[in-house]
């Protein structure tokens, strides 16, 4: 290894370099050998291109799995004095100095182990801290590609210098940890040393809003939290809480150009990735659904802007067009279809399959079309109409002509031709059947496909011919225009509707209406809602639909008269089951929608109200004599949600502001929560969001708020402070009647 | 999902033929100098990934290859039948072998053959990426195509030809917690598995990879700090800096594949 010093050209002295290499990764045991042989490629007076070998070889030794920890440590210890050096050159080449922070992010972990249990030699703590700050001084001003290595290298200190939950992989260093120093270490202070990590920390996720746009550094970022959230318990919130407020998507702002694309899709990717690897590794973490729900958010985003979706559907035909062809052409080319032949007939009586056949193969005559379903037989019709050869096609065409006119021609000569064509057809229907339909695909290696179609008139025709009344005389029969005449056909008639299978079939309709929303995505573009005046289906998603089924539901039937009235007096039985109407089914189903998922689709919820309010309103305009279903709609819904509820649900809040009328029973249903001290809270809340922003409903929710404040012990101390503060006057009554509240409540709340 | 679809009916007997397209495309001459270090990655580590492979193998870079399977899936008689191999333990040529023993006609005709055959003489056997050490010398794989220079067990471009297999890459590096502190390029490429779409993606696999190696060598050119302050912009910044642009470029030339990059750490 003394060949350096001779200095052969370059090329040679790399090329033994990479034989010494390649003994290294052959057997381990020559890293360390070989790596005090090129030390001295390191210094900054070496050629470039040997300091660039030096610094990339130890990176990749420090790096190797294949050396045990202790194999390592002695490496490191080995080396770290050239590292520093390395590092710490002016003007160091940008290669070099990548390779040189990449070796210290392996060494630190392997330097703070040794310092732990070896508190006697300080100088390579000393050596690794200086190159600690060195790192981190150029961290900031430093070309891209070493900066992502500085921040790898930040991602190790920290992982060293906080406490580890123990769940890391125990190789390579993963594990180094706080929680292995001593107290009473001579030189490593824990606390310091995880306040400088939590530091280091906050200024590396600084990266992630800084240079948001700077996807290199973002990714890097991104890609290196992983295992910091997972095990170092310290890190994880603060780690969670930047990447979720962390937006990808900024630069999505600016014009798309095509580097711009790349950049937004690999930063929203990435933080995709992040996201879903961490709620699916702990899907019981609180913080789980956050992270599912920004990672969907990001998922409709990117969906949105890159509409990835149109593009990969997009590419079959695409495909086709740009290569596919390429192929086809080929095959067109090197085979010319041989002129198109057709025996005429044999003299004697033929059956109508025989004069439209158009092949020699028995086998194929024999094929029964019939067994190929109707639909693969139109496609394949159709694809042959396209494809086929003008040339071709009349050929057939005249071919059979000739056929035929041969049979007339043959007819006065003979007995009448038809007749035994049809006598035939009569007498063997299904043979016939079978051999005029194969007609059709017997051919799907040449073009003669059209004939199928006129087979299949001729077949039809024969077919009615077989039905038609006995009474035809023969002499008609024999008359080969007048067979060819259609006779008249009738539907048979449908069966009798009975009333019970009329509410069958519209339950089943009005379930179907129901079928696309599983299959529907929600809108890409959250729209502005455009009111009630707004269609119902300008496009085909789930909004769309929702809209739909709810304008059916409560207009559809609107002023039908006597359904109407019969509605009338289900409405004791709220939804009564007896007799469902149509609209009174979609309402049944989609109140069952709704509570399905009903913290999601509370927007659901509300719109139907609006809906059903709407038309409440109409039929009271207009003096129509239906009956009213806003209030019952939403009393049903509410009762609905308050079975589920939790004090999280502040959806409860947003649908009370958001439905058209609040009514005193309610609100009422509100005083149910207060029972429970979970949700107290929630329902006050509720009621405090109504009396301040729902003017008109103020004074609706200050006496449900009284009710609560004389009915329930928990939610008084809440309700009275709302109530101090909105109603006037509350105080002195309050006074007033004080010791006896539960005394004459509802004078109270008319002062 | 099998490794190929090779849709009946379809069954490709005007498919060009592979060993004619490799004399075409590949097997370049070696210019020697700066290679960058490959690593292409699909299901099942048989057709598209493969396809990648032998190309970049012809075009003289070091490429490895793997699958993201759990297991090696093969289209068998019907969809409901596919052949199933174990990844690290089964060979191609067994493979081959196997199929050949079962129904040579069909195997022959939907293009699994031809590709198993193509397979072994790439390299002994199907890799799955989960079971890859990366960073272990890889001194027992002399002879598969594209060794040379992959001794180190490491890639500075992974290469993935579906989504999927992207995402299954990037969860498996965030699971390994990243010890070797390498930075690694991911990239995928969307290519539908067939055995043309493999073929077109394999020709876009390897016009990336010399789009790469371009900015790569252009990096290593420079040499010390003060030519780094010189020249153009593109020239001066380095090749982590400049994938993105290199990829948008490709993006434009190959609107088909659409693509996806992140840095990640081995």
């Amino acid at each position: 290894m003394s060949s350096p010093v001779k200095t052969p050209p370059m090329s040679e002295q790399i090329q033994q370099l990479n034989a010494a290499r390649k003994m290294a990764l052959e057997n381990p045991g020559f890293f360390k050998q070989i790596i005090q042989g090129i030390l001295p490629l390191t210094a900054p007076s070496a050629p470039v291109e040997l300091r660039r070998w030096a610094a990339d070889f130890i990176a990749e030794a420090l790096a190797c799995p294949a050396l045990r920890t202790q194999d390592k440590e002695n490496l490191t210890l080995a080396i770290v004095d050239a590292l520093r050096s390395l590092v710490e050159a002016p003007d160091q080449d940008p290669l070099v100095l990548k390779a040189g922070i990449m070796a210290a992010a392996s060494a630190y972990p392997v330097i703070v182990r040794w310092i732990i249990l070896n508190t006697y030699h300080p100088p390579a703590w000393e050596t690794m801290s200086a190159i600690k700050s060195k790192i981190l001084s150029i961290w900031e001003n430093t070309p891209t590609p070493v900066k992502l290595c500085c921040i790898k290298f930040v991602q190790r200190v920290i992982l060293a210098q906080t406490a580890s939950n123990g769940t890391e992989p125990k190789h390579s260093g993963l594990d180094v940890n706080l929680a292995m120093i001593p107290p009473n270490h001579k030189f490593l202070d824990p606390r310091l040393l995880e306040a400088e990590a939590i530091g280091l920390l906050d200024r590396m996720l600084g990266g992630l809003q800084d240079n948001s746009s700077d996807a290199l550094i973002v990714d890097a970022t991104l890609n290196t939290l992983s295992i910091l959230i997972r095990t170092r318990p310290a890190t994880s919130s603060r780690i969670t809480n930047a990447v979720l407020n962390f937006n990808p998507l900024k630069l999505a702002n600016s014009p798309m150009t095509p580097k711009n694309k790349v950049l937004v899709k690999s930063m929203t990717k990435t933080t995709q990735m992040l996201l879903k690897h961490l709620f699916v590794r702990d899907s019981h973490n609180p913080i789980a659904p956050r992270l599912n729900q920004q990672y969907e958010r990001l998922q409709r985003s990117r969906l949105d802007i890159f509409d990835e979706a149109n593009r990969k559907r997009a590419l079959p035909e695409q495909a086709a067009a740009g290569y596919g062809d390429v192929k086809r052409q080929k095959t067109e080319g090197v085979a010319p279809q041989p002129p198109l032949r057709i025996q005429p007939l044999a003299p004697g009586p033929h059956t109508l399959a025989e004069v439209f056949s158009l092949t020699n193969n028995t086998g194929l005559q024999g094929f029964d079309v019939t067994v190929v379903p109707t639909s693969l037989t139109a496609r394949i019709n159709v694809r042959t109409l396209a494809s086929l050869d003008q040339g071709q096609l009349d050929m057939a065409i005249n071919g059979v002509r000739d056929r035929l006119i041969a049979l007339y021609a043959a007819a006065p000569a003979a007995a009448p031709v038809p007749v035994p064509v049809i006598g035939t057809a009569t007498a063997q229907q299904a043979s016939v059947n079978a051999e005029t339909v194969a007609l059709g695909v017997e051919e799907d290696d040449d073009a003669y496909e059209p004939d199928f179609y006129a087979a299949e008139d001729t077949e039809q025709i024969l077919n009615k011919l077989d039905n038609a009344p006995p009474e035809e005389s023969p002499e008609q029969n024999a008359k080969p225009d007048s067979a060819l005449a259609l006779g008249p056909f009738r539907l048979p008639p449908p069966p009798v509707l009975n009333p019970d299978t009329a509410v069958k079939v519209s339950q089943i309709t009005a379930m179907r209406i129901f079928g696309p929303l599983s299959g529907l995505e929600d809108p890409l573009v959250r729209k502005p809602k455009a009111g009630l005046n707004r269609l119902a289906a300008n496009s085909h998603d789930r909004d769309s639909w929702l809209t739909l089924i709810t304008r059916l539901a409560t207009r559809s039937t609107i002023g039908l008269g006597d359904g109407v009235k019969s509605e009338a007096d289900a409405t004791s039985s709220a939804l009564g089951r007896p007799q469902m109407s149509l609209g009174n089914l979609i309402r049944e189903m989609l109140f069952n929608y709704v509570l399905e998922d009903w913290r999601r689709r509370i927007e659901v919820a509300v719109a139907w109200c609006c809906e059903e309010w709407y038309n409440d309103r109409l039929t009271i305009l207009n003096k129509l004599d239906g009956p009213l279903n806003y209030e019952r709609c939403a009393l049903r819904l509410m009762d609905g949600f308050l079975s589920y509820i939790t004090a999280q649900d502040k959806v409860l809040t947003r649908f009370l502001s958001e439905i058209p009328q609040l009514s005193k029973e309610l609100l009422g249903r509100l005083k149910g929560l207060c029972s429970d001290p979970t949700t107290v809270q929630l329902a006050m809340t509720s009621l405090l969001y109504l009396v301040m922003m729902k003017p008109p409903a103020r004074e609706l929710a200050l006496d449900t708020v009284y009710e609560i404040w004389v009915e329930y012990e928990d939610a008084r101390p809440l309700a009275e402070k709302y109530l101090h503060r909105w109603r006037p006057g509350f105080a002195e009554t309050h006074a007033a009647a004080d010791g006896a509240p539960t005394g004459n409540g509802t004078q109270a709340m008319t002062a | 999902m099998s490794a190929v679809d090779t849709p009946t009916g379809a069954a490709s007997s005007s498919k060009p033929d592979q060993n004619e397209q490799n004399g075409q495309n590949g097997g370049r001459e070696d210019s020697g100098g700066f290679k960058l270090k490959f690593c292409t990655v699909c299901a099942s580590n048989q057709n598209r990934s493969m396809e990648g492979h032998l190309r970049l193998s012809l075009a003289n870079y070091p490429v490895i290859s793997f699958g993201t399977g759990s297991l090696v899936r093969l289209p068998g008689p019907s969809i409901t039948q596919p052949n199933v191999y174990k990844f690290n333990e089964t060979s191609y040529d067994s493979i081959y072998r196997e199929l050949e023993a079962k129904d040579p006609r069909l195997y022959r005709a939907n293009g699994l053959l031809n590709m198993l055959g193509r397979n072994r003489q790439v390299k002994w056997g199907p890799e799955r990426w989960q079971d890859w050490q990366i960073g272990m010398p890889r001194t027992k794989h002399k002879d598969d195509k594209g060794a040379d220079g992959m001794e180190g067990g490491v890639a500075d471009v992974v290469i993935t030809c579906e989504e999927r297999c992207w995402d299954a890459v990037i969860e498996d590096l965030l699971n390994r917690g990243s010890p070797l502190n390498r930075p690694v390029h991911v990239i995928n490429i969307d290519i539908k598995d067939n055995h043309e779409e493999a073929s077109v993606g394999g020709r876009a696999i390897v016009d990336l990879a010399d789009s790469l190696n371009k900015i790569a060598a252009e990096e290593r050119e420079k040499v010390g700090a003060s030519a780094f302050d010189s020249g153009s912009v593109g020239a001066r910044s380095g090749f982590d800096e400049r994938v993105p642009d290199v990829l948008a470029e490709w993006q434009e030339r190959w609107p088909n594949l659409p693509a996806t990059w992140t840095l990640a750490w081995f």
